[in-house]
């Protein structure tokens, strides 16, 4: 008998090694993958979130509940891609923008993000828009998520979204961020979302999923 | 006797340089960029080129720190001197590159544009107490790969003094230095009296980017001064405690001085900074935090125990309004700097985390800096030790406002603060049409319009200047917009 419970106070505590083995163990045991993601990590990160939102923890024990949550998704990740009955784990493709090598901000989105079960590519900083193409065909991604800091690279943000929409990648959502930027400026470019910190950006990536999967059942 | 801040003892500055050596010499600094790399390996210095690293002998540091000037000399437009960092001289200048201003009239928080830089130049060119200028917004109405040299020659073309900049780009120190060198007879000239202080990031933990990399070695090629400034965000990418950052912060300056020094010795080299906390809720970065200022007064102590000049971003505020906080966060943060000897305290004007800057900020941390500036002058005998006459005049006149000592002294002894610092009565407030702070800075930011004069820049100047953004603009057949 898988303790859930016992699991997500593992994911809470950080215990990353622990998560890892009882997600192993409860697949082992023939519970679903479905049910170890959602009963076992999901419901942990969903306490971590509440926490952090009323002050009683702080951005290092999210952290750690990330990296726990993200050990126990490399279990899961190829499972839920394989089952059909399963929400398959969304793929996130981030880097900061071609001249701009700031990646603070868009470090801590992306380890914020794989607390909330997405995977993430991390392209690093400097990256040009055929990078963001290519990444995002290879790793068949829901979301590509951009970061610049200066005035002088954000206007690329524009470059690459034009890029994505050329090469027919109609599907992935593209999200940008970073202090220059804002949400006037990604209706401009045709970005389908900002977010002003790492926790609007969960967010944010969240609800652009959950839209894609209402508009297309 | 000046007024002197002290953290650290010397055993422990020692300490502290010590393992800064030692991280330099085991750890080693990262690099980006091929060709910037190549240049570091024909100037002579110990680079994996396969690594991209250098990790540096502890001679090689050591010697450099000899090799920079302990004293950088900052020369305005027509090539007189005008400031010289060294030893515990203070100078204040606006922080540089916000991103948005502050409207002065609307309060409206939006994008600047060329005219804004223009007010700002000629107004802060008149403020007594900033004594150079920086370039402290990026107008949005120029192409953005031009955008770092259109705002120094905006400046450049509205006051004569010494400006604190940076470029963008990996190339964008040249457009920049080639603009400068107008006002000099030559490059040598230029060299000779540098014209502007430019800001230089490592990449935290021992990393130098392509685009500063480049930046170090264009600046050292063109004998502009370098102000090598680590960002460290405390508990984040830095130790979260002093020391720790201060072995962290050190080794940095240091890697880029030696970089400098290498390109071509006796290149002008700023120690200086932008540590920040890490909010560990909000996530961000807060340089005006009470940690923060303990690291800029140490590494200020540790420059000086070097012989180096020092630069810090102290005199500013994380605050999004000219509030109470910022009021607060501004002063204290100037006050720790002139106690601490910093040469040149960035700040006056920027709110937010550098992102906003604010005119109406700017006149009143200038008022701000008068007292901090005040407050340093060493307190030294005046005709009043022995006392006991002087007290004995008190008591037979019953005051002192017609004593020979007072009429001799008060005017510099007694600082009176313009009307940014109220010191009415209440009845005085009211009869005076009970104006708030703002009302005073809009009064004086339009005064100082209305009674700016500067040289103006021969046309033929413009022309030629103009000319060159023309030319080197990535955007083909691109319009300047006016500014005057
Ligand atoms: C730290 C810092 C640096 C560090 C960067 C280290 C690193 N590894 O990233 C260093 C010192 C290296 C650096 C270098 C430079 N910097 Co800098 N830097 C900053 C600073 C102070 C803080 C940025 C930061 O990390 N904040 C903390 C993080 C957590 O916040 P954040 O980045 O905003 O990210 C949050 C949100 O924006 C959002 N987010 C971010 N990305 C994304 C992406 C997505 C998809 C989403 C949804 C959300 C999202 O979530 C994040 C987490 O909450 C800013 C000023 C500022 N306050 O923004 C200047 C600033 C951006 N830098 C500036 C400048 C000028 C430079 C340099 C050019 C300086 C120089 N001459 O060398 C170089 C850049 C060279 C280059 N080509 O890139 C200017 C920009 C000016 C302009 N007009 O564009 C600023 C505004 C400071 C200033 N006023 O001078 N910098």
């Amino acid at each position: 008998m898988t303790d859930y419970a016992f699991m997500n106070q593992c994911l809470f505590e950080g215990k990353h090694e622990e998560v890892k083995k009882m997600t192993e163990e409860a697949l082992a045991a023939g519970h679903p993958v479905q049910e170890v993601l959602e009963d076992g990590l999901i419901a942990g990160m969903r306490v971590v979130g509440e926490d952090f939102k009323h002050n009683r923890i702080f951005v290092p024990e999210v952290l750690l509940a990330a990296r726990a949550m993200k050990a126990g998704m490399a279990i899961l990740h190829p499972l839920l891609t394989e089952n059909k009955d399963a929400t398959p784990s969304e793929v996130i493709v981030m880097g900061t923008v071609k001249g701009d090598l700031h990646d603070i901000g868009k470090n801590l989105v992306g380890m914020m993000a794989e607390g909330a079960g997405f995977k993430i590519i991390d392209l690093g900083t400097n990256t040009s828009a055929a990078e963001f193409i290519a990444a995002v065909k290879e790793h068949n991604a829901s979301i590509l998520g951009m970061s610049a800091l200066l005035t002088t690279t954000m206007i690329y943000m524009k470059t690459v979204v034009d890029a994505v929409k050329e090469a027919g990648l109609s599907s992935v959502k593209i999200c940008i961020g970073g202090a220059p930027t804002g949400h006037k400026f990604a209706e401009e470019i045709g970005a389908d979302g900002y977010a002003a910190d790492a926790a609007s950006a969960v967010e944010l990536f969240k609800r652009l999923i959950s839209e894609k999967t209402n508009a297309s059942q | 006797m000046r007024p002197n801040l002290q953290l650290l003892e010397t055993s422990l500055i020692e300490r502290i340089v010590d393992e800064a050596l030692t991280v330099l010499e085991k750890t080693g600094v990262d690099l980006e960029g091929d060709e910037a790399i190549k240049r570091l390996l024909d100037a002579g210095l110990p680079v994996d080129a396969t690594e991209k690293k250098i990790r540096f002998p502890r001679k090689l540091v050591e010697e450099a720190i000899q090799s920079s000037p302990s004293c950088v000399s900052l020369f305005n437009r027509d090539g007189d001197l005008h400031a010289q960092l060294q030893g515990e001289s203070v100078h204040f200048v606006p922080a540089s590159s916000a991103l948005r201003v502050m409207d002065r009239t609307t309060s409206e928080i939006r994008d600047p544009t060329s005219k804004d830089l223009v007010e700002f130049a000629k107004v802060c060119d008149g403020l007594k107490n900033i004594s150079y200028l920086a370039t402290a917004f990026t107008p949005q109405d120029v192409p953005q790969d031009m955008a770092d040299a259109w705002r120094l020659y905006l400046i450049l073309a509205h006051s004569k003094k010494p400006v604190v900049s940076g470029a963008f780009t990996s190339y964008g120190v040249e457009r920049m230095a080639r603009i400068m060198a107008y006002f000099r007879k030559d490059r040598e000239d230029l060299i000779q009296k540098p014209l502007a202080l430019f800001t230089c990031c490592p990449n935290t933990p021992l990393r130098w980017g392509e685009d500063p990399l480049h930046n170090i070695i264009d600046c050292a090629d063109w004998g502009i001064p370098i102000e090598i400034v680590p960002v460290l965000l405390l508990g984040m990418i830095s130790p979260a405690t002093t020391i720790g950052a201060l072995v962290l912060h050190t080794a940095e300056v240091l890697s880029g001085l030696a970089i400098a020094q290498a390109i071509r010795p006796g290149t002008p080299v700023v120690f200086g900074g932008a540590p920040a906390t890490f909010h560990m809720r909000l996530m961000t970065n807060p340089m005006t935090a009470v940690e923060a200022l303990q690291i800029y007064c140490s590494y200020g102590q540790i420059a000086r125990h070097l012989k180096l000049p020092s630069q810090a971003y102290m005199g500013l505020s994380d605050s999004k309004r000219n509030d109470a906080q910022a009021g607060a966060e501004t002063g204290i943060g100037m006050f720790l700097a002139a106690l601490s000897g910093i040469n040149s305290v960035s700040g006056p004007g920027m709110l937010d985390y550098v992102n906003c800057f604010s005119l109406e900020k700017l006149v009143f941390d200038d008022e701000l800096a008068a007292h901090a500036l005040r407050f340093i002058r060493p307190v030294t005998v005046k005709d009043d030790l022995p006392t006991q006459e002087l007290i004995a005049e008190l008591i037979q006149e019953r005051h002192l406002l017609t004593s020979e000592h007072t009429l001799q002294y008060w005017p510099e002894e007694l600082y009176l603060p313009g009307p940014l610092i109220d010191r009415t009565n209440w009845d005085q407030w009211e009869l005076a049409g009970s104006k708030m702070p703002r009302d005073q800075a809009l009064e004086i930011i339009d005064e100082q319009l209305d009674n700016h004069e500067v040289e103006p820049l021969e046309p033929a100047l413009h022309h030629e200047i103009q000319d060159l953004f023309r030319k080197t603009c990535k955007v083909k057949d691109v319009i300047l917009p006016e500014f005057s």
